[in-house]
Protein backbone atom coordinates (compact mmCIF):
# COMPACT_ATOMS: atom_id res chain seq x y z
CA UNK A 1 0.00 0.00 0.00
CA UNK A 2 0.64 3.42 -1.19
CA UNK A 3 1.57 5.92 1.89
CA UNK A 4 -0.51 9.02 0.12
CA UNK A 5 2.24 12.22 0.16
CA UNK A 6 1.54 14.64 2.73
CA UNK A 7 2.12 17.95 1.64
CA UNK A 8 3.92 19.97 4.51
CA UNK A 9 1.66 23.44 5.25
CA UNK A 10 3.67 26.67 5.17
CA UNK A 11 2.95 30.01 5.04
CA UNK A 12 5.16 31.96 2.30
CA UNK A 13 7.33 34.13 3.49
CA UNK A 14 9.26 35.77 -0.09
CA UNK A 15 7.23 38.78 0.18
CA UNK A 16 7.67 39.69 3.63
CA UNK A 17 11.10 41.43 2.96
CA UNK A 18 9.25 43.33 0.50
CA UNK A 19 6.64 44.73 3.06
CA UNK A 20 9.03 44.73 5.75
CA UNK A 21 10.90 47.31 3.46
CA UNK A 22 7.98 49.34 2.75
CA UNK A 23 7.55 50.11 5.95
CA UNK A 24 10.79 50.81 7.07
CA UNK A 25 10.59 53.29 3.68
CA UNK A 26 7.28 54.79 4.76
CA UNK A 27 9.02 54.88 8.87
CA UNK A 28 11.92 57.18 7.11
CA UNK A 29 10.06 59.07 5.15
CA UNK A 30 7.10 60.03 7.78
CA UNK A 31 9.18 60.42 10.96
CA UNK A 32 9.18 64.09 11.60
CA UNK A 33 11.61 65.00 14.77
CA UNK A 34 9.29 67.81 15.62
CA UNK A 35 9.55 68.99 19.06
CA UNK A 36 5.68 69.09 20.26
CA UNK A 37 6.65 69.88 23.40
CA UNK A 38 6.53 73.24 25.47
CA UNK A 39 6.76 75.14 28.68
CA UNK A 40 3.16 76.63 29.70
CA UNK A 41 2.52 79.86 30.90
CA UNK A 42 -1.04 81.90 31.60
CA UNK A 43 -0.98 85.29 30.81
CA UNK A 44 -3.17 86.91 33.62
CA UNK A 45 -6.39 89.02 31.71
CA UNK A 46 -5.16 92.31 30.55
CA UNK A 47 -7.99 93.88 32.81
CA UNK A 48 -6.55 92.24 36.31
CA UNK A 49 -3.73 93.87 37.24
CA UNK A 50 -4.15 95.01 40.89
CA UNK A 51 -1.84 97.53 41.83
CA UNK A 52 -0.73 95.83 45.07
CA UNK A 53 0.37 92.85 43.68
CA UNK A 54 3.70 94.95 42.69
CA UNK A 55 5.13 94.79 46.02
CA UNK A 56 8.96 94.85 45.36
CA UNK A 57 10.14 93.55 48.55
CA UNK A 58 7.78 90.54 48.37
CA UNK A 59 8.88 89.54 45.17
CA UNK A 60 11.34 87.74 43.64
CA UNK A 61 12.78 90.05 41.03
CA UNK A 62 15.22 88.59 38.31
CA UNK A 63 16.17 90.86 35.06
CA UNK A 64 17.94 88.95 32.26
CA UNK A 65 20.72 91.44 30.60
CA UNK A 66 21.70 90.89 26.89
CA UNK A 67 25.29 90.53 28.74
CA UNK A 68 23.97 86.91 29.71
CA UNK A 69 23.88 88.00 32.86
CA UNK A 70 21.36 88.03 35.78
CA UNK A 71 20.18 89.59 38.61
CA UNK A 72 17.97 87.91 41.34
CA UNK A 73 17.22 90.15 44.15
CA UNK A 74 20.01 92.73 43.63
CA UNK A 75 22.85 90.02 43.26
CA UNK A 76 24.54 89.34 39.69
CA UNK A 77 24.77 86.09 38.18
CA UNK A 78 26.42 84.30 34.94
CA UNK A 79 23.47 82.30 32.70
CA UNK A 80 25.89 79.59 33.24
CA UNK A 81 24.92 79.13 36.89
CA UNK A 82 21.17 79.66 36.37
CA UNK A 83 21.07 76.25 38.35
CA UNK A 84 21.12 78.89 41.24
CA UNK A 85 17.54 80.12 40.32
CA UNK A 86 16.48 76.72 40.94
CA UNK A 87 17.72 77.15 44.59
CA UNK A 88 17.05 79.96 45.46
CA UNK A 89 13.42 80.11 44.52
CA UNK A 90 13.36 76.76 45.94
CA UNK A 91 14.10 78.12 49.63
CA UNK A 92 12.17 81.39 49.12
CA UNK A 93 8.24 79.14 47.49
CA UNK A 94 8.81 76.21 50.47
CA UNK A 95 8.26 78.87 52.98
CA UNK A 96 5.59 81.15 50.86
CA UNK A 97 3.95 79.43 48.30
CA UNK A 98 2.31 82.09 46.96
CA UNK A 99 6.05 84.46 46.30
CA UNK A 100 5.35 86.32 43.43
CA UNK A 101 8.26 85.85 41.28
CA UNK A 102 9.06 88.93 38.50
CA UNK A 103 11.04 87.27 35.24
CA UNK A 104 12.10 90.81 33.35
CA UNK A 105 14.20 90.16 30.22
CA UNK A 106 15.44 93.17 28.58
CA UNK A 107 14.87 93.49 25.43
CA UNK A 108 18.40 93.16 24.22
CA UNK A 109 19.01 89.84 25.85
CA UNK A 110 18.69 86.16 24.10
CA UNK A 111 15.53 84.72 24.53
CA UNK A 112 17.39 81.51 24.94
CA UNK A 113 18.52 83.03 28.30
CA UNK A 114 15.17 83.84 29.49
CA UNK A 115 13.71 80.29 28.88
CA UNK A 116 16.53 78.85 30.64
CA UNK A 117 15.42 80.94 34.07
CA UNK A 118 12.29 80.36 33.15
CA UNK A 119 12.88 76.64 32.89
CA UNK A 120 14.48 76.70 36.83
CA UNK A 121 11.26 78.64 37.58
CA UNK A 122 9.17 75.79 36.68
CA UNK A 123 11.11 72.99 37.35
CA UNK A 124 10.42 74.34 40.96
CA UNK A 125 7.06 74.58 40.07
CA UNK A 126 7.01 70.97 39.61
CA UNK A 127 8.81 69.87 42.22
CA UNK A 128 7.08 71.53 44.52
CA UNK A 129 3.62 70.92 42.27
CA UNK A 130 2.61 74.05 42.77
CA UNK A 131 1.37 76.79 40.36
CA UNK A 132 4.21 79.05 40.64
CA UNK A 133 2.84 83.10 40.39
CA UNK A 134 5.59 83.73 37.89
CA UNK A 135 4.81 87.32 36.24
CA UNK A 136 6.74 88.48 32.68
CA UNK A 137 5.83 91.96 33.00
CA UNK A 138 4.76 93.88 29.93
CA UNK A 139 6.59 96.98 28.56
CA UNK A 140 3.99 98.94 30.86
CA UNK A 141 4.89 96.89 34.05
CA UNK A 142 8.41 97.01 33.32
CA UNK A 143 8.48 100.90 33.62
CA UNK A 144 5.63 100.43 36.48
CA UNK A 145 9.07 98.69 38.14
CA UNK A 146 11.47 100.60 37.22
CA UNK A 147 9.91 103.51 38.70
CA UNK A 148 9.60 101.89 41.56
CA UNK A 149 13.29 101.57 41.67
CA UNK A 150 14.09 98.42 41.38
CA UNK A 151 16.75 97.68 39.51
CA UNK B 1 3.12 2.36 -21.19
CA UNK B 2 1.06 3.87 -18.70
CA UNK B 3 1.78 7.62 -18.50
CA UNK B 4 0.53 8.73 -15.05
CA UNK B 5 -1.08 12.58 -15.24
CA UNK B 6 1.19 14.55 -13.05
CA UNK B 7 -1.12 16.51 -10.60
CA UNK B 8 -1.26 20.21 -11.03
CA UNK B 9 -1.35 22.16 -7.84
CA UNK B 10 -2.66 25.45 -8.20
CA UNK B 11 -0.46 28.10 -7.65
CA UNK B 12 -1.43 31.02 -5.33
CA UNK B 13 -0.47 33.26 -3.12
CA UNK B 14 -2.40 33.29 0.68
CA UNK B 15 -4.09 36.48 0.77
CA UNK B 16 -5.70 36.33 4.16
CA UNK B 17 -3.22 38.24 5.79
CA UNK B 18 -3.44 41.18 3.51
CA UNK B 19 -6.40 42.87 4.95
CA UNK B 20 -4.53 42.65 8.78
CA UNK B 21 -1.67 44.09 7.06
CA UNK B 22 -3.61 46.91 5.10
CA UNK B 23 -5.57 47.90 8.56
CA UNK B 24 -2.33 47.30 10.89
CA UNK B 25 -0.72 50.20 7.74
CA UNK B 26 -4.54 52.85 8.12
CA UNK B 27 -4.17 52.44 12.29
CA UNK B 28 -0.56 53.13 11.87
CA UNK B 29 -1.32 56.38 9.33
CA UNK B 30 -4.06 57.40 11.36
CA UNK B 31 -1.98 57.40 14.98
CA UNK B 32 1.44 59.09 13.13
CA UNK B 33 -0.83 61.90 11.32
CA UNK B 34 0.21 64.78 12.56
CA UNK B 35 -0.71 67.94 10.91
CA UNK B 36 1.91 70.16 11.62
CA UNK B 37 0.94 73.59 10.71
CA UNK B 38 4.34 75.08 10.45
CA UNK B 39 7.52 73.90 9.13
CA UNK B 40 10.52 76.58 9.97
CA UNK B 41 13.55 74.79 11.34
CA UNK B 42 14.63 77.16 13.76
CA UNK B 43 16.96 76.34 16.93
CA UNK B 44 14.22 76.38 19.53
CA UNK B 45 15.69 76.89 23.27
CA UNK B 46 15.96 73.91 25.42
CA UNK B 47 14.36 73.20 28.85
CA UNK B 48 14.20 69.59 31.34
CA UNK B 49 11.51 67.50 30.25
CA UNK B 50 9.84 67.38 33.22
CA UNK B 51 8.74 71.20 32.70
CA UNK B 52 7.65 70.34 29.04
CA UNK B 53 3.96 69.26 28.07
CA UNK B 54 2.09 68.28 25.32
CA UNK B 55 0.80 70.83 22.92
CA UNK B 56 -2.59 70.99 22.37
CA UNK B 57 -3.92 69.70 19.17
CA UNK B 58 -5.14 72.98 17.09
CA UNK B 59 -3.03 74.89 19.04
CA UNK B 60 -2.12 78.63 17.27
CA UNK B 61 1.36 79.19 16.09
CA UNK B 62 3.14 82.59 16.40
CA UNK B 63 6.89 81.47 14.97
CA UNK B 64 9.46 83.95 15.59
CA UNK B 65 12.81 83.62 13.61
CA UNK B 66 16.20 84.93 14.18
CA UNK B 67 16.28 87.52 11.93
CA UNK B 68 12.58 88.80 13.59
CA UNK B 69 10.71 87.32 10.83
CA UNK B 70 6.87 86.49 12.00
CA UNK B 71 4.72 83.74 10.91
CA UNK B 72 1.58 82.98 12.09
CA UNK B 73 -1.10 80.02 12.10
CA UNK B 74 -4.58 79.14 13.80
CA UNK B 75 -3.80 75.70 14.32
CA UNK B 76 -5.87 74.88 10.78
CA UNK B 77 -4.06 76.61 8.24
CA UNK B 78 -0.05 76.80 7.38
CA UNK B 79 1.40 79.11 9.15
CA UNK B 80 1.95 82.68 6.65
CA UNK B 81 4.46 85.25 7.00
CA UNK B 82 2.76 88.17 8.89
CA UNK B 83 3.81 91.83 10.54
CA UNK B 84 4.28 92.36 13.83
CA UNK B 85 1.18 94.91 13.90
CA UNK B 86 -1.35 91.46 12.05
CA UNK B 87 -0.52 89.41 14.91
CA UNK B 88 -2.72 91.70 17.17
CA UNK B 89 -5.36 91.47 14.79
CA UNK B 90 -5.02 88.08 14.18
CA UNK B 91 -5.15 86.97 17.76
CA UNK B 92 -7.97 88.71 18.14
CA UNK B 93 -10.12 86.65 15.74
CA UNK B 94 -8.48 83.71 17.23
CA UNK B 95 -10.05 84.52 20.52
CA UNK B 96 -13.08 85.45 19.42
CA UNK B 97 -13.54 82.25 17.77
CA UNK B 98 -12.66 80.40 21.19
CA UNK B 99 -11.72 82.27 24.54
CA UNK B 100 -9.22 79.62 25.36
CA UNK B 101 -7.64 79.12 22.35
CA UNK B 102 -3.60 77.77 23.18
CA UNK B 103 -0.79 80.06 21.82
CA UNK B 104 2.34 78.43 20.95
CA UNK B 105 5.61 80.81 20.98
CA UNK B 106 8.06 79.04 18.41
CA UNK B 107 10.82 81.22 18.66
CA UNK B 108 14.64 81.08 18.07
CA UNK B 109 16.71 80.69 21.30
CA UNK B 110 19.18 83.38 19.66
CA UNK B 111 16.38 86.00 18.68
CA UNK B 112 16.59 88.94 20.92
CA UNK B 113 13.40 89.12 23.97
CA UNK B 114 12.26 92.26 22.11
CA UNK B 115 10.69 90.58 19.33
CA UNK B 116 9.00 88.41 21.74
CA UNK B 117 7.89 91.11 23.74
CA UNK B 118 6.04 92.85 21.01
CA UNK B 119 4.59 89.42 20.30
CA UNK B 120 3.74 88.84 23.56
CA UNK B 121 2.46 92.33 24.04
CA UNK B 122 0.08 91.94 21.02
CA UNK B 123 -1.60 88.39 22.62
CA UNK B 124 -1.84 90.69 26.15
CA UNK B 125 -3.86 92.75 24.27
CA UNK B 126 -6.03 90.36 22.40
CA UNK B 127 -6.40 88.29 25.53
CA UNK B 128 -4.79 85.22 25.13
CA UNK B 129 -4.29 83.70 28.39
CA UNK B 130 -3.29 80.14 27.46
CA UNK B 131 0.75 80.73 25.99
CA UNK B 132 3.31 78.20 25.16
CA UNK B 133 6.95 78.30 25.10
CA UNK B 134 8.16 75.55 22.36
CA UNK B 135 11.07 74.08 23.67
CA UNK B 136 13.48 71.21 22.67
CA UNK B 137 14.55 68.45 25.45
CA UNK B 138 17.37 69.50 27.31
CA UNK B 139 20.56 67.38 26.32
Amino acid sequence: MKRPQVEEPEIPTASMADIAFLLIVFFMLTTVFSANKGMEHLLPPKEDIPDEQIDNEEAIYIQIYPSGQFVMDQKPYSIDDVETVHEYVFGKVQQNAKKPIILHTNREAKYGDMVAVFNQLKRVGKELETELAITIPSKEEAERYARFGVQ
Amino acid sequence: MKITKTRELPANIPTASMADIAFLLIVFFMISTVFQVDKTSLALPRSSEVTRTEVLKGSAFVVIQKSGVLKASDGVEDSKLVNLEDIGVLAASWMNKNPNQPVVIKADAEADYGKIDDVLEHLRNARVTNLKFLTEQEK
